[in-house]
Formats: structure tokens, sequence, C-alpha cells
């Protein structure tokens, strides 16, 4: 069966066709929110959120764009609040944060080399308009025309973000270098 | 383009295994929540009409003073007929007004058209004698 087969039944409230969706992104909505909230729990909980949303907007779904796109605009939006409250919060030192939630982090990031770690501050420090962009192009794999359609802005306009953010990710990961050279 | 290479290395995480039952338990929650919602709303418009239609029937009964029929037979048989005729003068005007429309038929006093082309008449004077003036 094909995904406009199962949103089509999703839209007359067939919960088994909305399992079998949930069973095919699930994976792939948690990594891209995990890229952005770098919070395990938070990115399960926001997936939960982007699948709930899918059910019940699915009347509103069009079969003009694919059905990968249609969840990946939803899980963006969903991301972009987050990040907003995120912004909010105050900060908390992490030594005040207690083991047990260190622990709990399903993310093992000391797999990390230096270089990742570094591109992934520098991923973290990149604003969520070009971060978005470039997570959707070189993480997810989405063609620029598909991009466009996600976030639903002219196709040049996600050309030049894709390409700020990777020139910006570019020199952040040579200043690290540089840094560690003089060291 | 280093950098797009170490995506790939970047971490990638999965759903936890019960990631399904989870959606799946909140979906029949946040549909059970969402038909509480509907069925509270429906009430509240519901009680809302209902307050609204009582608020007007109570203003109506209690606050709108009620009109009595005037009977001038017994009027004139209790009050002295030079005062009774002034009040009901006073009455009268506009607040007891009772319209009444008789149907009247005019198609026999109109004479109808006549099918010959419409004619003009002019009309001139044709006596000598100066115009005196039509006396009624």
């Amino acid at each position: 069966m094909d995904e406009q087969e199962l949103i089509r039944l999703v839209q007359e409230g067939d919960e088994a066709a909305f399992a079998k969706i949930v069973n095919i992104y699930k994976d792939k909505i948690v990594n891209y929110l995990y890229q952005f909230t770098r919070d395990y729990q938070k990115a399960v909980e926001l997936s939960q959120e982007t699948f709930l949303r899918v059910y019940f907007k699915a009347h509103k779904y069009r079969p003009f764009a694919s059905l990968s796109s249609w969840i990946y605009a939803i899980a963006s939006n969903l991301a972009k609040t987050e990040l907003k409250k995120m912004r909010k919060i105050s900060v908390v030192s992490l030594d005040n944060v207690p083991l047990q939630l260190k622990l709990e982090t399903a993310c093992n990031d000391c797999q990390d080399s230096g270089l990742v770690k570094n591109l992934r501050k520098a991923l973290s420090s990149l604003h969520p308009r070009y971060r978005i962009p470039v997570i959707l192009k070189d993480m997810e794999g989405f063609s620029q025309e598909e991009i466009a359609e996600i976030l639903k802005r002219p196709v040049g306009t996600v050309k030049a973000r894709i390409s700020r953010g990777r020139s910006y990710l570019r020199k952040e990961l040579e200043k690290a270098l540089s840094a560690k050279n003089s060291l | 383009m280093e950098e797009l290479n170490l995506f790939e290395k970047l971490t990638r995480v999965k759903a936890p295994p019960d990631f399904e039952h989870k959606v799946m338990a909140q979906l029949s929650l946040r549909r059970e929540r969402k038909f509480r919602a509907r069925r509270g709303l429906r009430f509240s418009f519901a009680a809302a009409a209902a307050f609204f239609l009582l608020a007007f029937v109570m203003t109506n009964v209690i606050f709108v003073p009620k009109k009595g029929q005037v009977d001038f037979a017994t009027l004139e048989k209790t009050v002295p007929s030079s005062v009774a005729r002034a009040k009901s003068q006073a009455i009268a005007p506009s607040s007891e007004f009772i319209p009444i429309t008789e149907a009247v038929d005019y198609s026999h006093e109109v004479r109808s058209l006549s099918p010959e082309p419409q004619t003009i008449y002019i009309l001139e004077q044709v006596s000598d004698t100066t115009n005196a003036g039509i006396k009624y």
C-alpha cells in the first residue's frame, strides 16, 4: 500500500493505516527533531505531537506534495516553536542538572570525534532559518525543491539559505581547527 | 565540502521501542478529550440560548406593562359622559387604533383603454368674447 493510499485511509479515521505511517516515519522524525533540540526526550515528545497532528489534521493534507514533505513541515513548525520557547527559558548550568537526567539521554555524544563535536556545536549555534534547510538537505537528503515545499519558501531562498548555512559551518570548523593548531 | 561528509558521522538517534504504543495511547486520550470538549461546547451553547430565551420571556412578562381592553360601554356607565368622552379621546389616538382593510374592486370603475390610436386634442378658444374664467 503506497503512502497516498495510507493517508487517504487516515483521513477516513483508519488507525491501522495511521500506525503504519508512524512506523515508517518514527525514526526519521525523532532523529530530525533531535538535531534541533539536542534533547532526546524532547525530540520524542515533539515527534509524538507531530504524529498526533498528522492524524487530526489529515483532512487538510492535499496530495500535491509528498506525504514525507507534509510530515516534515509539521515537525519543522513544531521544532521552530520549541526553539523559540527554549530561548525564552533561562539557561541552567549543566552542573546543576541531576546525574540521572544526564544518563537518561539516549544520544551517546562521546562517540563523536572532535571534528564532529565541533560540527555539532557549530550547528547548534546556527540560526534555525539556516539550520533547518541544512539539516533537511545534508542529513535527511531532501532535494531543494522538496525543502522549498516543506518550508513554503521559494527554491531560490532555500538555495541561498543552504549556501549561507554551509559557509557558516565551514568558517566555524576552520576557526576550531586553527584554535586547535595554535595550542 | 568536508562538513557534508561529517554530517554522515553525526549521531543518529532512533525512536524508542514503545513509541508507537505511546502515540496510539495519546491518540485515544486526545480524541476523548476533543469529544468531551465538543460536547461541553454544545451544552454551553444550548444553555446560553436557553438562558437568553428565558431572559427575553421574563422581560416581556414582568417589565413590559400589559395593555388592557378598553370597554367604552362600561366606562360610560361608571364615569359621567363628559369625562368618559374626554378619557376616550385621550386613549384613542394611537394606542387603540384598529386598522380596517376594505377590498375595493376598481375594475368596473375605471374605463378600459380603447384600442384606437391615441388622439391629441388641441383646445383653442374660438369665441370672440374674452375669457371670463369658469365660475363654479
